[in-house]
């Protein structure tokens, strides 16, 4: 996965540089419009992430020349919290956009789908250590017995599973289960973890699904020295 | 460029006195003109008549010498007049001689006017006949005198006209200018006391009561843009306090738990779990910005943009689902009355529903049913959350949508809820064209807002 970056402010570009790398992209970044539009039309890339404020030339601009060549899926990054901004940026082409200050899980989740959209069909049986998931039949087995599971508890383990090992925020969570796309001040996301660990890890081992501090939720089998509280 | 009231007055004052002087003049003068030429008119009557009987005394041609004299001797005594005695007898006449053309303006009868070499005005005639006598045959009398002295105070009084007309006029300018200071002094206080305004004294106002009816108006209209500046200053001065010391309690965790953190070598375990800790915080604060930024967003006016038609207890369900575990664990039921359809943006009203929802279940006890209302009304749909419980007092169900407003203050250190949810439900109504309102009665309280239909 090779991804651009253009975006002016140092320790943003930074810290995005870095952590998409952790998570397996090949980054390239541009520091200002013109090198950004030159660089998006100039290599491929299979997503790029723009920044509206650019100095140089804007990022609408820059989106603007793209489009006219090519049809790379692009994450607009607004400072401003204005409709106008983002509306602009879905009409010109952009395929998502995602609002300053964000969360860096937000942002993968985000790259993720785009360029998932592009890859097909994704199976319908899961296997992770002993637990078994079947989409299509809405079914979840752990260690050969059958979980009963509501069909939110079912949603919730499913999105986790699609995404086997990466950390998903509240956020994204609340959004892929129960489509909902704002923030609030609710703690369904715990209440549903909470219920669906007391009947898919309480009674089972190894534990799989796993909270990270501050960030969110994580189905992987992990060392159980490692383990967090 | 532009002119001063006093100064556009003043010229309007001269233009008017002008306008007003000039016609008075024209009028004079033409009035003087008619009285001047009757008077000489007069006089020119008068001295034929005079002047008759010598020519009618006189019938032969010794006489005749006689009349010529008496003629001579009358001009020279006054060398206005001039006379002339035409007749078809060459022997009885008398004056210079005259061109065909002089003969022509004098005329045959009545009055005329001829123009003599050596005067610069020319002479008003009066023409009649002298009928036979005798040997003398019927003549032509013609009795001329100079208009000069006429012309000459015509033309005075003309000049005097004009001088008066703008000197008038200049003295008008002069006199309006100062009148329209003197009345514009109001106005100049007035403009003093707006200088003094400033936001140091948000609660000062224009005097009124000493002011003239029509500046009084003005003022008044003035003040109330003041009173309406001075509520929205002082709410956002609260505003930035308020935000002020929401992000105080975050950010002065943060960074004491890192300096903490880094006075000491500590281990990958510990540095780990500052930085969790850390992140708790810093997501909280994104999330107090993110609700700011929203709020701003319909504080400026801004309209929900993407609306679609929809029915209304349908996304209140969807509300109800996504809290469904919530109310599991709250012991609460919760149960749908009504249904409208409005053009909403889905978004925006379940993220209202949810704050409301959220705010029924803190307050409601186990076992008790939270009802959700959707009403019809003309050009409105009201949604309205009921539960029971303690119930909320007076004074605060008023305050209640304020940011940051928190009814039990022992809540305000709640990780979860950052005072927030029901400024935002207020804004989400205000982006729809409605309000909000709270009602608290024995026991059931009832929150909820309206969106226009």
């Amino acid at each position: 996965m090779k991804v651009l970056i253009v975006e002016d402010e140092p320790k943003t570009a930074d810290y995005l540089e870095r952590g998409l790398r952790e998570q397996g992209y090949v980054v390239d970044v541009a520091r200002d419009g013109l090198d950004g539009k030159h660089m998006a039309l100039e290599y491929e890339y299979d997503v790029i992430v723009l920044d509206v404020m650019l100095p140089g030339t804007d990022g609408f601009s820059v989106l603007h020349a793209l489009r006219e060549h090519r049809q790379t899926p692009v994450i607009m990054l607004t400072a401003r919290d204005r409709v106008d901004d983002r509306v602009r940026g879905l009409r010109e082409g952009a395929d998502d956009y995602l609002v300053k200050p964000f969360s860096f899980l937000e942002l993968v989740a985000r790259l993720q789908a785009l360029t998932r959209r592009s890859r097909g069909q994704e199976a319908m049986q899961l296997r992770i250590a002993d637990l078994q998931i079947d989409l299509l039949a809405r079914k979840a087995w752990r260690n050969g017995q059958r979980l009963d599971l509501t069909a939110k508890e079912f949603a919730l383990l499913a999105a986790l599973a699609r995404r086997k090992g990466e950390i998903l925020s509240k956020t994204t969570i609340a959004e892929l289960v129960w489509d909902v796309n704002f923030d609030s001040d609710t703690n369904v996301v715990e209440v549903a973890v909470k219920r669906l660990r007391s009947k898919l890890d309480d009674p089972f081992k190894p534990t799989l699904l796993h909270t990270v501090r501050g960030m969110g939720y994580v189905l992987e089998v992990r060392d159980e020295q490692s383990e967090d509280a | 460029m532009k002119l001063s009231i006093s100064k556009r007055l003043a010229a309007m004052f001269a233009v008017a006195s002008f306008v007003m002087l000039a016609v008075l003049s024209v009028a004079m003068h033409g009035l003087l003109k008619r009285e001047l030429e009757r008077h000489q008119s007069n006089e020119l009557q008068a001295r034929w008549t005079m002047y008759k009987p010598i020519i009618m005394r006189n019938d032969d041609v010794v006489h005749w010498q006689y009349v010529r004299t008496k003629f001579d001797n009358s001009i020279s005594e006054n060398n206005r007049v001039s006379l002339w005695v035409q007749s078809n007898d060459p022997r009885f006449l008398y004056g210079a001689s005259l061109t065909d053309e002089q003969r022509h303006t004098m005329g045959a009868h009545g009055f005329g006017q001829v123009m003599l070499p050596g005067h610069d005005a020319p002479l008003k005639t009066y023409s009649a006949e002298v009928e036979a006598h005798g040997e003398r045959p019927a003549v032509l009398l013609t009795v001329g005198i100079d208009s000069k002295p006429f012309v000459e105070t015509l033309r005075a009084f003309t000049v005097g006209l004009i001088a008066l007309t703008v000197v008038g006029a200049l003295g008008a300018a002069g006199l309006g200018y100062y009148i329209a200071r003197v009345g514009m002094r109001p106005l100049d206080r007035l403009s003093g006391e707006a200088r003094g305004l400033s936001p140091g004294h948000l609660s000062r106002r224009l005097q009124t009561d000493t002011l003239a009816p029509e500046l009084s108006e003005l003022a008044d209209s003035f003040n109330g843009a003041l009173s309406r500046l001075e509520t929205a200053y002082q709410q956002l001065e609260a505003f930035n306090a308020d935000v002020a010391h929401e992000l105080r309690t975050p950010l002065g965790n943060l960074i004491g738990q890192t300096q903490v953190t880094l006075s000491r070598e500590r281990s990958p375990t510990e540095l780990k779990e500052a930085l969790h800790s850390n992140l708790e915080d810093l997501e909280r604060l994104r999330a107090i910005v993110n609700d700011m930024l929203f709020l701003a967003r319909a504080d400026r006016g801004e309209r929900a943009p993407n609306r679609v038609e929809v029915s209304i207890a349908q996304e209140v369900s969807h509300a109800v689902e996504y809290l469904e575990f919530i109310f599991e664990e709250a012991g609460v039921k919760v149960r749908i009355e009504g249904d409208a359809q409005a053009s909403i943006e889905t978004s925006l009203f379940r993220r209202a529903v949810t704050n409301l929802l959220q705010n029924a279940v803190q307050h409601a006890p186990r076992g008790a049913e939270i009802v959700v209302f959707v009403l019809q009304q003309p050009g409105a749909i009201r949604v309205s959350v009921q539960n029971t419980g303690s119930g909320i007092a007076r004074e605060h169900l008023s305050r209640l949508f304020d940011r940051f407003y928190r009814v039990d203050s022992s809540r305000s250190g709640s990780r979860e809820n950052h005072g927030l949810g029901l400024a935002i439900v207020r804004a989400v109504a205000t982006m729809h064209g409605g309000t909000v309102f709270a009602e608290s009665e024995s026991g059931a309280t009832t929150i909820g807002f309206t969106v226009a239909a």
